[in-house]
């Protein structure tokens, strides 16, 4: 076994546990607003991510990428889904395929595979915390599992922005030196998703009077 | 003395290499089987007035005054003094039972560091894994007691208990598990000494999570508030408080006496295992003894008071959510175990 890391590869990697740990917790969030605001406080911890990675490794752009990430991850898009929310006047997401401990449990057992995977990749690097690496991964494997067993709308949007948190963790320990252009790219990405998930939930919502993609697979004549 | 430390340390038997510091004359040592009585008298003495010490402020929590502090020991001697009432069906394992757990739960602080950094003669007799199993024999005695009684309350709370121990089980495995792999033993005394090393030990998410389950853990185990409310006369919510309605006199006694016990027994592995493990006595010597007791008890009181500020800012889960519960605390130990094999957590 590895001996035990420096206290900055410890704190890393809680923190990078506490985001995966907060994409469980949307796993199991009935109500749909509390979904958003633990996306708003897993963009919180990616962003303090930033600036841990910022201060210890003396990269200052990661300072103007932390900023960003908080105007926009933090209060605008949870800002945004929290409006739509209200326009629609549901709280509560539909019934999921599966009960929560057993969601939970498939998720846990996903992310194991997330684990040894990356585990297997013998990635090593002398600035990162090996284990953050895998934790993003489960991450973006658990934010899956969340957009294919919730049937809603809301939760899939949340699932797909929880991904881009699991691969901004990513990117933040695997090359924290990454040019912040391209960051800030992927930010706008996010920006381009929020738009397209804002619509769809517009238009099904609209459409169906509901918000659980459980309707779509019916033919209309 | 650094090498001489670090030798040790990969041994697992963490010894503390300066052992007796001769401070002046009278530095008195205790002999270390006197220093694991002393353990045992800890936990037997002070458990009570931490329950009283914890049922006080949450009263006040509540806007209540709270019952007196020592409220506990008073309820215990009014039931000594009373009679035992055995209905006529149940058998000699109705009054059997509070004994087994209660000798159980004076064996437990043998195992685990109570009040000093070294382990004392009987410390090695078990391990993490001995201390819960002789935990849950004393719960299975307990709910043997109930299910004896042949009252259906005490049956529903003793077929509860057990089932929710069963689901608890695999967290408190994992949570051992994460012990070994940090420590290359399952010692508590061996993690302890791991936690105090250094800043990096406390922070690495091994740790952190292995610590929050068995925080989860605890909270289980001593019926609070997202699992059972422990005050209050509701049947139909008990787990643990169900299992001890029938008994009554001393045998009640040896039950709330025993839970005061065990709630005090996991607070101390919380705190000195995994949590907090300073001030506890490094040598033999008199006054690092008293203080160790002090400390310990100030610290399990800390604890009680956040658990007590857990128990009225949360309301009571389903009992069929409780399911989910366990679950969040298995996801912690499990993250624990898998995080450190991704590289070092």
């Amino acid at each position: 076994m590895t001996g035990t890391p420096s206290t900055y590869a410890g704190v890393a990697d809680v923190v990078a546990v506490l985001v995966l740990l907060t994409e469980f917790a949307m796993l199991r969030a009935p109500l749909l607003r509390s979904q958003v605001r633990l996306y708003a406080f897993q963009s919180f911890v990616v962003t303090v991510l930033a600036i841990v990675v910022a201060a210890t490794h003396h990269i200052p752009e990661l300072y103007a990428l932390a900023a960003f990430s908080l105007a926009l991850k933090v209060i605008l898009v949870p800002g945004l889904v929290l409006r739509l929310l209200r326009d629609a006047d549901t709280d509560l997401a539909g019934s999921s395929t599966l009960g929560v401990a057993s969601m939970i449990l498939i998720a846990i057992a996903v992310s194991a595979f997330g684990f040894f995977t990356v585990g297997s990749l013998q990635v090593h690097s002398n600035a990162l915390p090996t284990s953050a690496l895998a934790i993003a991964a489960a991450v973006v494997l658990v934010a899956f599992v969340l957009i294919i067993l919730r049937s809603d709308v809301v939760s899939q949007a949340i699932g797909f922005f929880s991904l881009e948190n699991g691969v901004s963790v990513a990117s933040l320990v695997v090359a924290s030196g990454l040019p912040l252009v391209v960051d800030v790219a992927f930010l706008f990405d996010l920006l381009v998703a929020v738009v397209v998930f804002g619509v769809i939930m517009r238009v099904h919502h609209g459409r169906g009077k509901t918000l659980s993609t459980e309707e779509l697979d019916r033919l209309r004549g | 003395m650094g090498t001489a430390r670090t030798a040790l340390r990969a041994d697992g038997l963490y010894m503390n290499v300066k052992f007796v510091e001769v401070r002046g004359l009278a530095a008195t040592v205790i002999a270390p089987q006197v220093v694991q009585a002393l353990q045992v008298l800890t936990i037997l003495c002070g458990a009570p007035l931490v329950s009283g010490i914890i049922a006080h402020m949450e009263g006040r929590l509540q806007g209540r005054r709270g019952p007196r502090i020592l409220q506990p020991y008073y309820d215990l001697i009014k039931l000594f003094r009373k009679e035992n009432l055995v209905t006529e069906e149940s058998s000699w394992v109705f009054l059997a039972g509070p004994v087994i757990a209660f000798g159980c739960y004076l064996i437990v602080p043998l195992l685990i560091p109570v009040l000093t950094t070294f382990g004392l003669p009987l410390g090695y007799m078990g391990d993490i894994l001995g201390g819960g199993f002789i935990l849950a024999l004393a719960g299975f005695a307990v709910a043997l007691a109930g299910t004896e009684s042949g009252a259906p309350y005490a049956q529903l709370g003793a077929s509860r208990a057990m089932t929710f121990g069963a689901l608890i089980e695999p967290t408190i495995l994992f949570v051992v598990f994460t012990v070994a792999l940090i420590t290359s033993t399952d010692l508590p005394y061996a993690l302890a000494a791991t936690v105090r090393s250094s800043a990096s030990e406390i922070v690495r998410p091994g740790h952190v999570l292995a610590a929050l389950a068995f925080f989860l853990v605890v909270l289980v185990d001593t019926g609070r508030i997202p699992v059972e409310t422990h005050s209050g006369t509701l049947e139909f919510g008990m787990i643990d408080e169900g299992r001890t309605l029938e008994h009554s006199g001393p045998a009640l006694a040896l039950l709330k006496w025993g839970s005061a016990m065990k709630q005090l027994i996991l607070y101390t592995i919380l705190i000195n295992v995994f949590v907090a493990p300073w001030g506890l006595a490094a040598s033999g010597d008199v006054g690092a003894v008293l203080l160790a007791i002090l400390a310990l008890l100030g610290k399990a009181v800390v604890v009680g008071l956040v658990f007590a500020l857990i128990d009225n800012s949360f309301s009571k889960l389903r009992l069929f959510k409780i399911t989910e519960f366990i679950a969040a605390a298995f996801l912690l130990a499990g993250l624990g175990v898998l995080v450190f094999f991704a590289g070092g957590g």
